[in-house]
Parts: C-alpha cells; structure tokens; sequence
C-alpha cells in the first residue's frame, strides 16, 4: 500500500495547471465574457479569468490539457490565441 | 426576497452644464428646428447567474447640448449606492449603481428630452483649419479609430480633388454612403472598427461600423470628426428605417440605440451627419441610391438631423468611472454591467435585463 501511496504522490501533487493564453485582438470588454465562456467549455477546466487591458485569459485546468483544445475553444469567437505559459500548480493532497 | 429600501435621485442634469460646458458655443448659431418632446423611461432588473457577486452598472445619460435639453430626471433603486457621474475623459454623463449584496437589482431611470432639428448652415464654413482645442482632440486616433496606414492612404485618395475641409467631407460622405452597406447580421450597432473594415475591406456593417469609418477617414485628413452614440426615440418622417412609433406616440426602443456622426468646420461648427441611416434606408425600404427616397435621405442626413433620436456621449475606446473591472470600454451607447470581473451581455436586452421606452407628447 504504502508503495502505490509513493507512486501516485507525484501525480497528486501536481494534479492543475495554470494556462495562459495571449488573445491579442480582443477590443472590447464583452469579448471577455465570450472568451471565457469558450475556455469554461473546454474539459478538464476548473476557471478562467479573462483580462482586456492586458489581453490575457488565465485558465486553471487538470494537468495535461493540449494546447491545442485551448486554442481551438478561442478560435470559435472568432479569435486567435497564443499559449505563453503554462505550469503545475502544487495542490495539498489529501491523504487522510 | 430580502428587501431593500429604494433609494430615490432627483437632479437637474442641465445645471451641472453650467460648471462642466458639454455644448460649447459653436453649436450656438445653428438655428431652431422643429421641437418634439419625449418622456423616456429605463428600467433594469439585472440577472446574472452569480447572484451574489458585487454587481456594478454604467448607464449611459443623455448629454446636454443645444439641441436637446434634459429636464424632470429622476432614478428610484434598490441599489446599495447610486449617483450620477462625468468624470471620465470624455465626460460621459453616467448614471452609476452597485448593489453590495444577492438579492433583485432593480433602477428605474425617467427623464423628459425636449430636442430640435438640427440643420447646419453650411454657407458659413471657411476653409481655416485653425481649431479650437477642445475641437482638435477629434483628430486623434484612438485603437478603433486609426488615422495613419491603409485610413489614411483610402482618404487621401478620396480628397485628391478636394481644397477646402468641407469638400473633404462631402467627398468622404459620398464615398461612404455609396461603397458601405447595412448588415443586419453584425451583432448590435457593430464594433466600429475603423481600421479593420478598410484593411480588410469589410464594407457591410452597423451604424457604429459606418459612422467609424466616416469619422476615421475624415479625421485622417485633417477634419475633426467624431460619433455620438445615443437611440432613437420616436417616428421619423422618412422612413420606419429612422425611427418609429404607435399612433399615439409611444415607441418601444429597446435595441433602439444609434450612432450618427459629426464634423466640424470654422464658420459652421459642428455639422450634424448620418451616413449609416442612408444605408439603413436603402436595406429596409430596398431602394437603390438611385431612388427619390434615399437620394432625398442622403442628401438631407449631411448637414441635418431629424430630432427624434437622442445623444448620449462622443466616447470611445475610454475609461469608465468609477473604473470597470474591463477596460478600456469601446463606446458607451448601452448600459455596462459587470458582476465581479464579468461582463453583462449589453447586446442582449432581456439576458441582462434592461428596457426602454418613449412617450412623444403629441
């Protein structure tokens, strides 16, 4: 038992990933609220925060997304967008 | 239901005229057109799945100027704070509510509007392109209203045999009404994207596409020009097009909003313009420029406007205040919502919800 607990706790540890994604042609406050709703559609995503003034979306996903199902989901307003940066994010496991 | 106490405004919008000037004289030597008046009530109960996110709304007030005098304004909210605000760069005159906690979010807003028919006199303009100040702040650029590039290039080409600003802007308005077209597919009064429509030669669009165009195109080559967003408010004696309402006066104009357009000229002032409403002419009524009708509407919408629309700001691509979460906001000719970082669905009344109506004396 304690054997399978050693194997799995790397996996429960980084079990999220915080995506971030450049939708640079986004003009307007509702484009937003398109975006993020297109990133919420994706499987596997827990949030999404969508900022104009910077033209970011910051997507918290379950590690091991593609890029590509994120951008695909930008795609469908109308919109292209770039992957910056993407990295797991340490999650207490609760093992008791 | 928790219940709140409503919270009552009532506040002479035209006195604050007087310490912060929205009209300034150039308006002055227009003369009186014919006046109609219309009692407009906006009522909101917002809706948004978060219900008990901090909610904060923007509504857009209508300016004073000289040819519409705002009077008999009150608000009734269960809001958590309300007042009304200017103090963003265009001053914008707005409305602001929060509501702090769950619960309905209702405002109800009532004003009457006394407008007259604006026709410019176009023997006064000179051909001096020594402006005012506050005149030549509509000259610059702005994200969606490029003056440089592929803008400037397409309005240099349509003013080659132009000499003075006003047959700039007759040339620009020729070109304009004749090469856009209405799109009753874009999505509320259109983004009005000046730089993208003439890079990418999307000549279909709204009234906010059109009449961004127009603006960018003239600024481009020395005319200040600007939009002013605003919704129509009654019948037009043109076409149902322009405006429309029941026998006794009454107009539901939810979804009524509209932007139309201005320029300015030494001598003239600012010189009232629609060349969206040409094209809306032309779809709806399906006429060709060719047609009595549109060949009257086009010639009438440079220099005039028919007064049954109201102005509400010449604002674009600015900051709110108090500041939004989103920002910057592309032009305030609908009310702006957010819940936390959210943006309410502004295009889409009933989603958000809000509604309005006007009552023509008549």
């Amino acid at each position: 038992m304690k054997k399978w607990l050693i194997l799995l706790l790397p996996l429960m540890l980084f079990a999220k990933e915080e995506v971030v994604i450049k939708v640079a042609r986004m003009h307007c406050p509702l484009c937003t609220t398109v975006v993020k709703k297109a990133l919420k559609s994706v499987e596997g995503v827990e949030s999404s925060k969508v900022t104009l003034e910077t033209k970011l979306a910051v997507v918290i996903a379950k590690d091991g997304i593609d890029d590509k199902a994120f951008l695909e989901a930008v795609k469908t307003t109308g919109y292209e967008g770039v992957v910056v940066s993407r990295h797991r994010l340490k999650e207490q496991a609760n093992f008791y | 239901m928790q219940r709140r106490a409503f919270m009552k405004g009532c506040i002479a919008l035209g006195a604050s005229s007087v310490i912060l000037p929205q009209v300034s004289i150039l308006e002055a030597s227009e003369p009186k057109g014919k006046t109609r008046i219309f009692y407009v009530i906006n009522r909101y109960n917002l809706k948004h799945e978060n219900k008990n996110g901090l909610t904060k709304l923007w509504v857009p007030l209508p300016q004073e100027t000289s040819y519409q005098k705002v009077s008999d304004f009150k608000f009734s909210s269960n809001a958590t704070n309300a007042y009304v605000t200017d103090k963003n760069s265009y001053k914008a005159r707005t409305l602001y509510a929060e509501w702090k906690n769950g619960g309905e979010k209702l405002l109800e807003v009532t004003y009457t509007i006394t407008t007259n028919e604006r026709n410019a006199d176009l023997s006064k303009a000179t051909a001096s392109t020594k402006y005012p100040k506050d005149v030549a702040h509509y000259l610059k650029p702005t994200a969606h209203i490029p003056t440089s590039g592929k803008v400037k290039e397409l309005a240099l080409k349509i003013t080659e045999n132009s000499k003075t600003p006003l047959d700039k802007a007759k040339a620009i308005y020729a070109w304009v009404t004749e090469n856009m077209y209405r799109d009753d597919a874009v999505i509320g009064c259109g983004v009005g994207d000046a730089g993208k429509a003439i890079e990418q030669n999307i000549m279909g669009g709204k009234c906010t596409d059109i009449s961004s165009v127009f603006v960018a195109l003239l600024r481009s080559v020395g005319v200040p020009a600007r939009e002013i967003f605003g919704i129509r408010l009654g019948s037009s004696r043109y076409s149902k097009a322009c405006g429309s309402s029941d026998e006794k006066g009454l107009a539901k104009i939810t979804g009524g909003e509209h932007c139309r357009a201005e320029f300015y000229l030494d001598g003239a002032g600012w010189v009232p313009c629609d060349p969206a409403d040409v094209a809306k002419v032309i779809l709806t009524e399906k006429m060709t420029l060719n047609d009595p009708l549109v060949k009257g509407v086009r010639e009438y919408f440079f220099g005039n406007w028919e007064m049954n629309w109201m102005g509400y700001n010449t604002a674009r691509d600015f900051v709110l205040s108090p500041t939004p979460a989103q920002k910057p906001l592309n032009m305030f000719g609908y009310p702006y919502g957010e819940v936390k970082d959210e943006v309410l669905d502004y295009y889409a009344p009933a989603a958000f919800s809000y509604s309005f109506v006007s009552q023509e004396k008549l």
